[in-house]
């Protein structure tokens, strides 16, 4: 049997995938109404995803997976609740710890960002330079360095696990009332010095990798 | 080192084309001997191995050493009472259902899709490389089979317990069996494949308690991340190397290993008992050390296949070793201070006795001539061993338990 298991397929195992994919894109266009928060239920079978696209004109972030909450609001047409819609998790370090150090962090946003195209699913995460939200925040301010760099998503789980991986970060959540609110940042220039000696096999990644995860404005700002 | 598969088969509509693989092994691969363990297995005549050498009776064996892939198992009584949410009544769930959540979107779904390229390239793969590349797949492969094994039998013994560090145990054996699965198609791509249901009877497994469990398996993924995406970035800026496609699924296959460890970095962390205390830094370093070892004196002995892809082999390891050092540190209580240059000299030294080791087994001497050659070398090593394991470590661990927490800057 284990043998069995360890030489699966994987052609055969790709075509139920795809099998059970196309009718949970359809029936989410069903629930996907603007401004709707999903809350997929946690165990859901595996074979049902636990991301579902939502409409794309929609301007609220899509918030995936949340497993605090209770899963009957998926079929409810009831708004979710003000606070739980617009709450932001995040976790915060300094520039050079979350851009230049942790190389690893680079691929699992990129990782992310392939997964959800490929599900079409809206992005829901975004790398923020020196947030304004931070002002909020003076016991953390007093413990970061700057620039500080946050990475804020609508998932709040999904920070719980980035938190474990990265460990050296700060982490909160706090309520905001639009998108552009929520991830509003001070204009800030980025320099990293270059590491004094680079023995890896491979060159760093490139400056300027973040580009794609920023915030809508920020992107214009030249690091 | 000795992993001497007696389990790779030919496969026989293929077998026409195998006598390509009578090349003898290259010399220098084989046992490292100094505590061997070797299981003599007949196996089924069915089993007739190309890669292991048949004994006088026609009888192939599995040898291990201490440094073949190991097979793990565990007390799962000790881990049912462990994880047990109505015995730890205030065991932190968070990590774990954030976990979950992140192993059942299931990154990799559509990942491991082979095409024809890799038949192509494995054609094209001859001489001593196309040996050592059958090696290389045999042992991930039996690696990654290892880790779905364990995987799969806690997620079966935890359901009742704790169904959600159960459903991660699976969801991670999902993962293991993709990697092994795909690992034993890029056999097939040489013509041969492991028989791993053979693999499960035969093979010895090591027991380690529940807290060498976390601490080897947190290890072994975080190294194995590091490996596989150092070669991957490697290859990527160096394409001429790029001589067999599997490489080229690294770059998302390793961030599976890399959540496994997270996984393991979680389930230490609810169980604090061991990581706080001056036992657990012992065994913190005990643990890196050996991992980082049987690492460097495996590759060492294949240099080819690195070379191969264009690595140097002790500079590929170091930076693995550093870098694994790094992550380990964000949990471990203590690490070792490998970035000490003292620490690279004396692994060149152990390298150095292997090697004399080595060659007092390809003698033709009695076995016990050989023994006694062997103990001075031995000794050496050992001596070398102990010297890295009382270098002065370097305090470490998460943020959420160090005691020297309250004084960080983010």
């Amino acid at each position: 049997m284990m043998l069995g298991m360890a030489t699966l397929t994987l052609s055969s195992s790709t075509a139920i995938v795809a099998a059970n994919t196309q009718p949970n894109n359809n029936g989410n266009k069903l629930l996907g109404t603007r401004n709707q928060t999903l809350h997929m239920p946690l165990l859901s079978p595996p074979s049902c995803n636990l991301f579902l696209p939502l409409n794309k004109n929609s301007t609220r972030p899509f918030t995936t997976a949340v497993a605090s909450v209770d899963s009957d609001q998926l079929s409810s047409s009831d708004p979710p609740s003000k606070s739980e819609a617009n709450k932001y998790y995040f976790l915060v370090a300094n520039a050079k710890f979350m851009l230049d150090e942790e190389e690893h962090f680079q691929e699992q946003l990129f990782e992310r960002q392939r997964l959800f195209g490929e599900r079409n699913i809206e992005q829901d995460f975004w790398l923020v330079i020196e947030p304004k939200f931070l002002d909020k925040f003076p016991d953390i301010t007093k413990r970061l360095r700057r620039p500080a760099v946050a990475l804020v998503s609508t998932n709040g789980p999904w920070i719980t696990f980035m938190k474990l991986r990265l460990d050296r970060v700060l982490t909160e959540s706090f309520v905001a009332e639009s998108l552009e609110e929520a991830l509003a940042s001070n204009p800030t220039n980025l320099e990293f010095e270059k590491p004094e000696k680079w023995v890896a096999p491979y060159p760093k990644y490139e400056f300027g990798w973040w580009k794609p995860f920023l915030p809508f404005a920020q992107k214009e700002v030249k690091s | 080192m000795a992993a001497e598969m007696a389990l790779v088969k030919p496969i026989s509509k293929f077998s026409n084309t195998t006598p390509k693989f009578g090349t003898p092994r290259i010399g220098s691969y084989s046992k490292f001997s100094i505590i061997r363990m070797s299981t003599t297995t007949p196996t089924p005549p069915a089993a007739a191995s190309t890669s292991a050498k048949p004994s006088k009776k026609g009888k192939t064996a599995i040898k291990e050493t201490l440094l073949t892939p190991r097979f793990y198992t565990t007390d799962f009584d000790e881990m049912e009472m462990l994880f047990n949410t109505e015995i730890n009544k205030n065991l932190n769930q968070d990590e774990f259902v954030a976990l979950l959540q992140e192993f059942k979107t299931d990154y990799n779904q559509t990942h491991f899709v082979r095409n024809k390229e890799f038949k192509e390239a494995a054609d094209k793969i001859d001489g001593p490389l196309r040996q050592i590349f059958v090696e290389f797949l045999e042992r991930s492969c039996t690696a990654e089979f290892s880790g779905f094994l364990l995987y799969k039998e806690l997620g079966r013994r935890l359901k009742k317990t704790n169904p959600v560090v159960a459903e991660i145990f699976s969801l991670m054996s999902r993962d293991e069996a993709r990697h092994a699965g795909f690992l034993n198609k890029g056999l097939s791509d040489f013509n041969l494949a492991l028989d791993l249901g053979f693999l499960t009877k035969a093979r010895k497994y090591t027991f380690f308690k529940p807290k060498f469990i976390f601490y080897a398996t947190y290890l072994s993924e975080k190294i194995g991340y590091w490996r596989y995406i150092t070669i991957y970035r490697h290859l990527k800026q160096n394409p001429e190397y790029q001589c067999y496609p599997i490489f080229k699924y690294f770059e998302n296959w390793c961030q599976d290993e890399n959540r496994h460890g997270d996984f393991f970095s979680a389930l230490m962390k609810a169980q604090p008992q061991f990581l706080n205390d001056w036992k657990a830094k012992l065994w913190a370093r005990f643990f890196c050390l050996s991992v980082y070892v049987t690492m460097y004196l495996n590759d060492c002995q294949r240099t080819a296949f690195y070379e191969g892809i264009g690595l140097d082999t002790k500079e590929f390891d170091m930076h693995v070793i550093i870098e694994t050092n790094r992550t380990t540190a964000r949990i471990f209580p203590a690490v070792l201070d490998v970035e000490n240059p003292e620490f690279k000299r004396k692994l060149d030294r152990m390298v150095e006795i292997n090697e004399k080791l080595l060659a007092v087994g390809e003698t033709d001497d009695i076995p016990l001539v050989k023994n006694l050659k062997r103990i001075p070398l031995v000794a050496a090593l050992v001596s070398e061993l102990l010297a890295a394991y009382l270098m002065p470590p370097i305090e470490s661990g998460s943020v959420d338990l160090a005691e020297f927490e309250p004084q960080l800057v983010y």
